[in-house]
């Protein structure tokens, strides 16, 4: 993650290691602007290394220990925790099986070293329109828990992001953990990511189904091709409506690489862009459908 | 103004003071003196600051030193045993998995910690696990053929 040549030094902080979470509420609350939460801090180093951000105070919250947890319980789904580092998720049993488009997002966005201190609620809140992890998450209609001093909030990954680093956090609120569904036994799930020699993406796909034999809930998800992660409405629909999937694949691949809103910039054209959409959605939904 | 940190590195226990904004990566090199810590980016992408914090490989140019009062940390300095090199070094010599050498700390430390964990290790799974870590002058091959011939030292020292 780079805008250019970096300081080699960092701004002058304070900084803070809370043993608790209420301690480190207490914190945000007092510093408010002032602070920022460091969860892996491949992020938040980096861009102060930039001189992007030169926070005054910054409050470390990887000593407080219910932020460590992932835990899958029947019913309710995976709750993974704000210091949950992506080599602990990329190793997880039930990711690995269940939320499949999760593991191969969580595989495909950084190396293994990288992925021992990066968090997957650090990569949500940078809000990078090329980031992996909010992709399959959005697919998963994905929540987040957001704690202040005096309150405690569940919103939608993607009603949180609101383009690029740009997210719906107050000054004094934590997001302390991300809380997945559970789902169906027959659901599929598949993530794809085109790059071209660098882990940034020029586009990706995390695409959900119910079931793979009657569907009647589809989810498309588009990361990298615009400000933010985006869905295509039509093309879900035209899987659910559409008798024939092999011909159902084709058409929603075409609807989705035409309704969404996509950008163009340095790493590739809009045209470029909604091509590999196509490409994508061929390729992922092919596999979830086990067509040709 | 300062605070006091206390580290194990290699085996020995080491007091130093740091402020809150020094990179561990400096501290390791310039105050502690280990010098096996390249560094080369200072931003996370070549990988070859990386060190052992308390068993896990992470890049220390994205880690303070405050945070890790109280760590252990292992650098390729601390892989000999009784003045005899580790199976992964002896291995990288003989099949002269280097040019210039900037980048051998790094992978030495890499492979060993794979080799430890995963000791039959495929080919995909060591590039997998390298991958974080990048070699300018091109030894990938060397380094692949020397990792999979000192994979056998570590399977036997496995099974004992």
């Amino acid at each position: 993650m780079s805008f250019g040549a970096p300081y080699l030094t960092l701004p002058e902080f304070t900084y803070h290691k809370p043993k608790s979470l209420k301690e480190a509420l207490q914190l945000l609350n007092e510093f408010r602007d002032e602070a920022k939460v460091m969860a892996g801090g491949v992020g938040l180093i980096a861009f102060m290394k930039e001189r992007l951000l030169a926070p005054n105070h910054v409050i470390d919250i990887k000593d407080i220990p219910e932020l460590k947890i992932i835990e899958y319980r029947k019913g309710e789904g995976l709750k993974i925790g704000a210091t949950v580092t992506m080599s602990e998720i990329e190793k997880h049993d039930i990711v690995r099986e269940k939320y499949v488009a999760l593991h191969q997002a969580v595989k495909a966005g950084s190396d293994p070293i990288i992925k021992n201190r990066a968090t997957l609620v650090g990569n949500i809140c940078e809000a990078i329109p090329w980031v992996d992890g909010p992709v399959p998450l959005i697919a998963y209609n994905a929540e987040l828990e957001i704690m202040s001093v005096d309150n405690v909030r569940r919103m939608p990954v993607s009603e949180f992001i609101k383009g690029p680093v740009e997210i719906s956090l107050e000054p004094n609120e934590i997001v302390t953990s991300v809380y997945l569904p559970d789902l169906p036994p027959e659901a599929k799930s598949l993530f794809m990511k085109f790059n071209t020699g660098s882990e940034f993406a020029l586009a990706t796909l995390a695409a959900y189904v119910n079931d793979s034999k009657k569907p009647r809930d589809a989810r498309l998800v588009y990361g990298a091709v615009s400000t933010k992660p985006v869905r295509a409405y039509e093309a879900e629909k035209i899987i659910l409506t559409n008798k024939n999937i092999s011909e159902a694949v084709i058409l929603a691949a075409e609807k989705a690489s035409k309704e969404i809103d996509v950008i163009s910039d340095v790493l590739a054209t809009e045209d470029y862009r909604r091509h590999l959409v196509k490409l994508l959605t061929i390729n992922v939904l092919s596999r979830i459908f086990e067509v040709g | 103004m300062g605070r006091w940190i206390t580290l194990t590195v290699n085996g020995s226990k080491r007091r130093v003071e740091v402020k809150d904004n020094e990179i561990l990566l400096d501290v390791l090199r310039d105050k502690l003196k280990v010098k096996s810590v390249k560094a080369a980016c200072w931003r996370g992408e070549c990988g070859l600051c990386s060190i052992l914090l308390n068993g896990k490989l992470v890049k220390s140019c994205l880690v303070l030193a405050v945070e890790v009062d109280g760590s252990e940390i292992l650098t390729v300095e601390g892989l000999a045993r009784d003045g005899e090199l580790a199976p992964i070094q002896r291995s990288f010599i003989e099949h002269g998995a280097l040019q210039c050498g900037f980048c051998t700390p790094a992978f030495v430390l890499a492979s060993h910690k794979l080799l430890e964990e995963n000791p039959s290790a495929s080919e995909d799974e060591i590039k997998e696990s390298l991958s974080g870590i990048v070699c300018r002058c091109g030894t990938y091959y060397e380094i692949i053929e020397a990792i999979k011939d000192a994979s056998k030292h570590y399977q036997v020292r496995k099974k004992v």
